[in-house]
């Protein structure tokens, strides 16, 4: 069986930042992520998961499982949490087809995290991102900086902070524009990680 | 700005959706005549008033709806609710 893929972040360019650090934006875009799809009667695959669209659950191994969409879920975690989130989805009873795909190469991922994060994504996203509407553990999907994103509400600590997920051909640029929006706000580059 | 009801997502901005045009029903092509195809690929109504149309929420969850839509005021009347199939295409 061949190696796993050495993976690469889409992001190679970074910048020097002189923000307060009260806000930051940290390229995790090599964190395990799947795609889970169902179609049919997807409620089935929906319990077993336990997040419905719009939401945000952790599973029982430690992955996260973000609703993206009707029938689709994200799951995001360590390699072996992730393993064992999507295993036996195929087999599921109810769904007419499930699938699971590795997205770990195709997919960026960045997480910010700061009291001005809502601020921050304001100025580029058209959702309301205050509490009442997108509280801890909201899922959506909008347009970030004019490019499609996924995004959840995952707070650290009681500090709002979110995931957001774009194509891995757009990641450079929209580190680059996340990094001219927070740019008002104090906002630092952490160290990359996953 | 033109807040368009998705049945998924709730209300979103227009320029996050994109515009599918009127929502015609598919004519049968076993029995439909070349005048028929005709229309129903090229034909508009283009009414000032209630038109029922179609819009894919691009942005959001990737899905098709119709919406029923008063050209004249940009007012949306009986929005679909998540899970209602009307005028799907997905």
């Amino acid at each position: 069986m061949a190696d796993p893929p050495i993976f690469e972040s889409p992001v190679v360019r970074s910048y020097e930042t002189a923000g307060s650090g009260d806000l930051m934006l940290t390229d995790i875009s090599a964190t395990t992520k799947w795609l889970v799809r169902a179609s049919g009667s997807v409620g089935a695959v929906a319990a077993r998961l336990g997040a419905p669209f719009g939401s945000s659950s952790a599973a029982a191994g430690g992955a996260l499982v973000l609703g993206s969409r009707p029938g689709e879920w994200i799951v995001l975690g360590t390699a072996d949490a992730v393993a064992e989130a999507v295993e036996g989805l195929e087999a599921v009873d109810g769904a007419d087809f499930v699938s699971a795909l590795d997205w770990t190469h195709g997919r960026a991922l960045f997480r910010i995290t700061g009291r001005s994060a809502p601020r921050m994504l304001e100025k580029v996203c058209s959702l309301d991102w205050s509490d009442p509407m997108t509280p801890d553990g909201a899922v959506a999907s909008a347009s970030v900086a004019k490019v499609t994103c996924d995004i959840a509400r995952n707070d650290a600590g009681g500090t709002p902070s979110y995931l957001v997920f774009c194509d891995r051909s757009l990641g450079q640029y929209l580190f680059d524009a996340l990094i001219d929006a927070g740019d008002e706000f104090g906002l630092v580059v952490g160290p990359a990680g996953g | 700005m033109l807040l368009v009801p998705c049945p998924n997502c709730g209300p979103r901005n227009s320029a996050d959706l994109r515009y599918g045009g009127e929502s015609h029903a598919r004519p049968d092509p076993a029995t439909a005549s070349p005048l028929q195809w005709r229309g129903y690929l090229y034909l508009r109504d283009n009414p000032a008033g209630w038109l029922r149309e179609t819009w894919y929420c691009r942005s959001g969850c990737r899905r098709w709806f119709t919406l029923e839509r008063n050209t004249a005021t940009n007012e949306f009347r009986d929005p679909p609710q998540p899970g209602d199939k009307r005028g799907s295409k997905a």
